[in-house]
């Protein structure tokens, strides 16, 4: 599969890529910090804050103010007297973050579970930044859109000294107080008073509205507590906690509180990872695991092996011969060449596909199959180009191509890259010096290469396929091989096949679906009854269908689910943040047994989308349109996209679908991310790890996975992410 | 596309999995779990394969057999040790000599007139440098700023402006594997934002060659110490 998909669903692999985060966290020991200049952010990687219960900055269960790092990933996995609770937070701006967290509390014995399992989000919004002498002021949404068993609104104050050091490290020693007034679930011990009626949580509803109407009413009460870290590797903390847990210590009894006091210790075992145990009210022992990212700072820093460098064409006053320019009056000129150019390029991970040259200007087409970066691409070819064009050639006009869509045109003249290469700037002095524009059409006089097609291609590769938040088996997961074939009989031409062999899961065991809709995604547990299936089978057309225009046109089986036709048409200009395209879709569902056959359902679906590029790597996108289940509406996409491509989004979906008609969760939402394989191997590499996690996944608001959608092709390699990612291009 | 489950038995499945599993071919692009298999295996590879072995000691003679110019490069804060040869030697409209040196497992360094400008394949790369060096002597050629262009965050540059005062230490020959060169030594202190740092050169004004230097990367490779070797005449590399 050359076609990347940006989120891949099913084929996520989550659980190899969990593995793979705690491995690298652990392999990475703390490095002792010098006073060499620029240990200190943006060069080295921030001191991010300690996470509470809830995967969030803060204490144990109370929440401080603290805002964490911009962009910073966390993973907090905490226990305590029955409480469990695994919390994913996304620093997504510097002054807002958001958490996806999924709690069970066992022996609860309410609302017809003996485990009791939520999925709740929260978000805080930084009000104050601490300063000299006043405290960061933070407020927070806990619970604020779920079944709201945990919501509780705060405003919470903190304010950092420092203090003599105590053990190792350089660094002084940190106290740092909290204080906060909370409602909810954190306004239920020690009441001082309360602002209007909250109305109460209903137990087994189907949730999923925002609960506006519940935000800072009842009964609110103070909490605050203190941490102090006396060195870079232990921190201690004590709280008084404002939570009763009344339903689980007076209306069940999942533990029993004794005190309202907690009090901690931990220790950094990694710079990525933080271990904490805990004396919980009174009566149980907690423990938490925390594990923070920064996707601006890899664990293995980006180093692909040396360029070689530009090597200056003499003179012409010294050497004219060499700049003589009748060797392009020679027949077989260009294919001479192209033929000594292709071998430079593949070295470097680079496929020509097309060379045209005259006597002072050359244009390369060529597929990008090993950087994420493709300014790093451009910068390699645009090497490869110095290397063997004779003197005259002056100007290179570079042109990456996915499936025969030209995407974008890079110009840069060779006396440049000559003169700039060991500049103090040397970046920035080429990019002031580099135009990039739309592709246009190939030249008459291109020689394509030879041989390229026909293009045969195959790869066996593990597969993970989770299913999530089955009440009773949160995780499910089946794991396999996938064995695929690619086959290009011609430029633009793809056609691909994916023989699945699961080899050991259990997401067969499933919940049946109780949609009252369609059942268009929730018959998940009878798709996985089957070992061996097709996963897709599909041939695809790509093509320029004009300026600024690219064109899609997918036939066959296009996943485990869907079978049928699909068009797509994006309007992308090199230049332009915005992109609009619209996609029509006439799919049937598959059979069970994701063989050949099919099932009695189909329906005609398509979106227009808009996306748009904004800021520091902010992209958002709407679609609106019909989906599978036939509903009508539009979905709503936020995404931070890093350089380096590491993505974390959020997106929701609003249907004419009921809220009860739909079910659990009310209307469909979800979190996603996707990692860059180079982002934790150090190699360059296109190809991107990830998943989307919905709380809950039911029957409205959904889509169609088509392979090869253009956007994610396209974006990469115009105007933005090549200048945003330009420090790339010498190396 | 005719493979049948019931063909198969489970422990026959797994052993066909293992052999076929991470295997590839024709011009697909690398899937990522493809990457990730390949990338873990060569890592087992590389732990079971275990330290390499020590290097013999240099002697004269032996550096007497190497053709090209070369120095070694000690990576201090990795405990790294390598030999670079000479790869390109050019100039272009900045003051002094560019020299890139290449190591064997493709890391570059390039110097202008012995100052180190850049460096590649290392991981948080020096990307470019502007260095007070003037003419043909070696080493810094007086007191000023050092800004270093540092790969770092997510595929950026940082700018680190270094404030350098370059010192004259006076004569101090050293001895490199058997030679002892009549070298001046030069010391840059310089500050910059959180830190300071030192770089030191021992250079030859007579060959315009800094024998020996203990010279600063950057945050993300710190200090590098490099002997030249051995010293070709240019027309013979």
């Amino acid at each position: 599969m050359t076609i990347e998909r940006p989120f891949p669903g099913r084929t996520a692999a989550g659980a190899v890529l969990g593995g793979l985060l705690a491995a690298m966290s652990a392999a990475d020991p703390a490095t002792a910090q010098e006073r060499e200049p620029g240990y200190m952010p943006p060069f080295a990687a921030p001191v991010p804050p300690s996470l509470n219960f809830y995967g969030s900055p803060g204490l144990m269960d109370m929440p401080s103010a603290e805002m964490l790092p911009d962009g910073q990933f966390t993973t907090g996995i905490s226990y305590f007297g029955g409480n469990g609770r695994i919390g994913l937070t996304f620093q997504g701006m510097p002054w807002l973050s958001a958490s996806f967290r999924y709690a069970g509390i066992r022996k609860l014995n309410l609302y017809g579970f003996s485990t009791y399992y939520d999925r709740a989000f929260d978000v805080r919004l930084r009000l104050l930044q601490e300063g000299r002498w006043r405290p960061g002021v933070t407020m927070g949404l806990q619970d604020f859109a779920g079944t709201g068993f945990f919501s509780g609104e705060y405003l919470v104050a903190t304010k950092g000294f420092d203090t003599p050091r105590w053990g190792g490290g350089q660094q002084p020693g940190r106290l740092k107080v909290t204080a906060g007034i909370g409602w909810g679930r954190l306004g239920s011990h020690g009441s001082l008073g309360s602002t209007g009626r909250r109305p109460s949580f209903v137990g087994g509803s189907t949730g999923g509205q925002l609960s506006w109407d519940q935000w800072f009413r009842g009964p609110f009460a103070l909490f605050g507590g203190l941490e102090w870290a006396p060195n870079a590797r232990w921190g201690f903390k004590a709280e008084y906690s404002s939570d009763d847990y009344v339903t689980e210590t007076q209306t069940s009894s999942v533990f029993r509180k004794r005190s309202p006091f907690n009090f901690g210790v931990e220790y950094q075992a990694t710079p990525r990872t933080r271990l904490g145990a805990y004396y919980m009210y009174g009566s149980e022992v907690g423990i938490t695991l925390q594990t923070q990212l920064n996707p601006r700072h890899p664990p293995m820093p980006m180093a692909p092996p040396a360029p070689k460098p530009v090597v200056p064409r003499p003179a012409p006053e010294r050497a004219p011969q060499v700049w003589s320019t009748a060797w392009a009056a020679a027949p077989g000129a260009g294919a001479a060449l192209r033929d000594r150019l292709a071998p430079e390029l593949a070295a470097e991970g680079l496929l020509l596909e097309a060379l045209s040259v005259g006597a002072e200007s050359a244009e390369l087409r060529f597929r990008n199959r090993r950087y994420g970066s493709y300014a790093n691409a451009i910068g390699r070819a645009a090497r490869a180009m110095a290397r063997v064009m004779p003197a005259s050639v002056e100007t290179f006009r570079l042109i990456p191509v996915v499936e025969d869509m030209a995407l974008s045109a890079t110009e840069l003249r060779r006396s440049d890259l000559e003169a700039l290469e060991f500049d103090g700037q040397a970046a920035q002095a080429l990019l002031s010096v580099t135009g990039i524009a739309d592709a246009g059409p190939q030249p008459a006089n291109a020689v394509r290469a030879e041989g390229l097609y026909p293009d045969f291609g195959w790869s066996v590769v593990p597969y993970t396929s989770p299913a999530y938040f089955d009440p009773s088996k949160p995780l499910r997961m089946d794991v396999g091989l996938d064995l695929t074939a690619t086959f290009r009989p011609a430029p633009g031409w793809l056609m691909v096949g994916m023989l699945r062999q699961r080899i050991a899961g259990n997401v067969k065991g499933g919940r049946p679906s109780n949609s009252v809709l369609p059942h268009v995604r929730t018959d998940q547990n009878l798709y996985a009854q089957y070992g061996t299936t097709i996963e897709n089978l599909y041939v695809a057309r790509q093509w320029r269908a004009g300026p600024d225009l690219y064109a899609r046109l997918t036939a066959g089986y296009l996943e485990s689910m869907y079978g049928g036709l699909s068009g797509e048409i994006l309007w992308k200009p090199v230049n332009s943040p915005l992109a609009l395209g619209v996609e029509a879709n006439y799919v049937r569902q598959r059979a069970y047994d994701q063989r050949f056959g099919f099932r009695d359902y189909s329906v005609l679906t398509g979106h227009a989308s808009a996306y748009l590029e904004f800021g520091d790597g902010y992209l958002a996108r709407i679609d609106a349109g019909r989906y599978l289940a036939g509903d009508w509406g539009a979905t709503f996409g936020f995404d931070r996209v890093f350089d380096n491509g590491f993505r974390v989004g959020a997106f929701f979906t609003l249907t004419n679908v009921s809220a009860a008609d739909f079910g659990e969760g009310s209307f469909d939402k979800g979190i996603r991310f996707s990692i860059p394989v180079s982002w934790f191997l150090g190699k360059p590499s296109t190809r991107s790890v990830g998943t989307t996690i919905r709380p809950i996944q039911r029957d409205g608001g959904q889509m169609v996975r088509v392979p090869g959608r253009l956007y994610g092709q396209v974006r990469a390699a115009h105007r933005k992410a090549l200048r945003d990612q330009w420090a790339r291009v010498w190396q | 596309m005719t493979a049948r489950a019931g063909l198969f038995r489970p422990a026959g499945l797994l052993l066909a999995a293992l052999v076929l599993a991470g295997c590839a071919g024709g011009n697909v692009g690398q899937r990522a779990e493809l990457q990730i298999v390949q990338a873990m295996g060569a890592a087992a590879q590389k732990a079971a394969a275990g330290k390499p072995p020590d290097r013999p000691p240099l002697t004269r003679e032996a550096l007497k057999t190497v053709t090209i110019s070369a120095i070694e490069v000690t990576l201090e804060r990795r405990g790294v040790q390598a030999y670079l040869f000479l790869d390109t030697v050019r100039r272009d409209d900045g003051p002094g000599l560019i020299t890139v040196w290449r190591s064997e497992d493709n890391a570059t360094l390039a110097t202008r007139n012995g100052v180190v400008i850049a460096t590649r394949g290392l991981g948080n790369d020096l990307l470019s440098s502007s260095v007070p060096v003037r003419g043909d002597s070696p080493g810094p050629a007086g007191s000023g700023e050092h800004v270093q262009m540092i790969s770092g965050l997510d595929n950026k540059e940082l700018r680190l402006a270094l404030e350098c005062e370059l010192r004259d230490l006076g004569p101090e020959p050293v001895e490199i594997v058997e030679l002892v060169h009549p070298t001046r030594r030069l010391q840059e202190r310089c500050e910059g934002p959180g830190g300071g740092i030192i770089n030191d050169y021992w250079v030859d004004d007579r060959s315009g060659i800094v024998w020996q230097s203990r010279q600063w990367a950057g945050p993300g490779i710190g200090y590098l110490r490099i002997r030249r070797l051995v010293n070709r005449p240019i027309g013979r590399n």
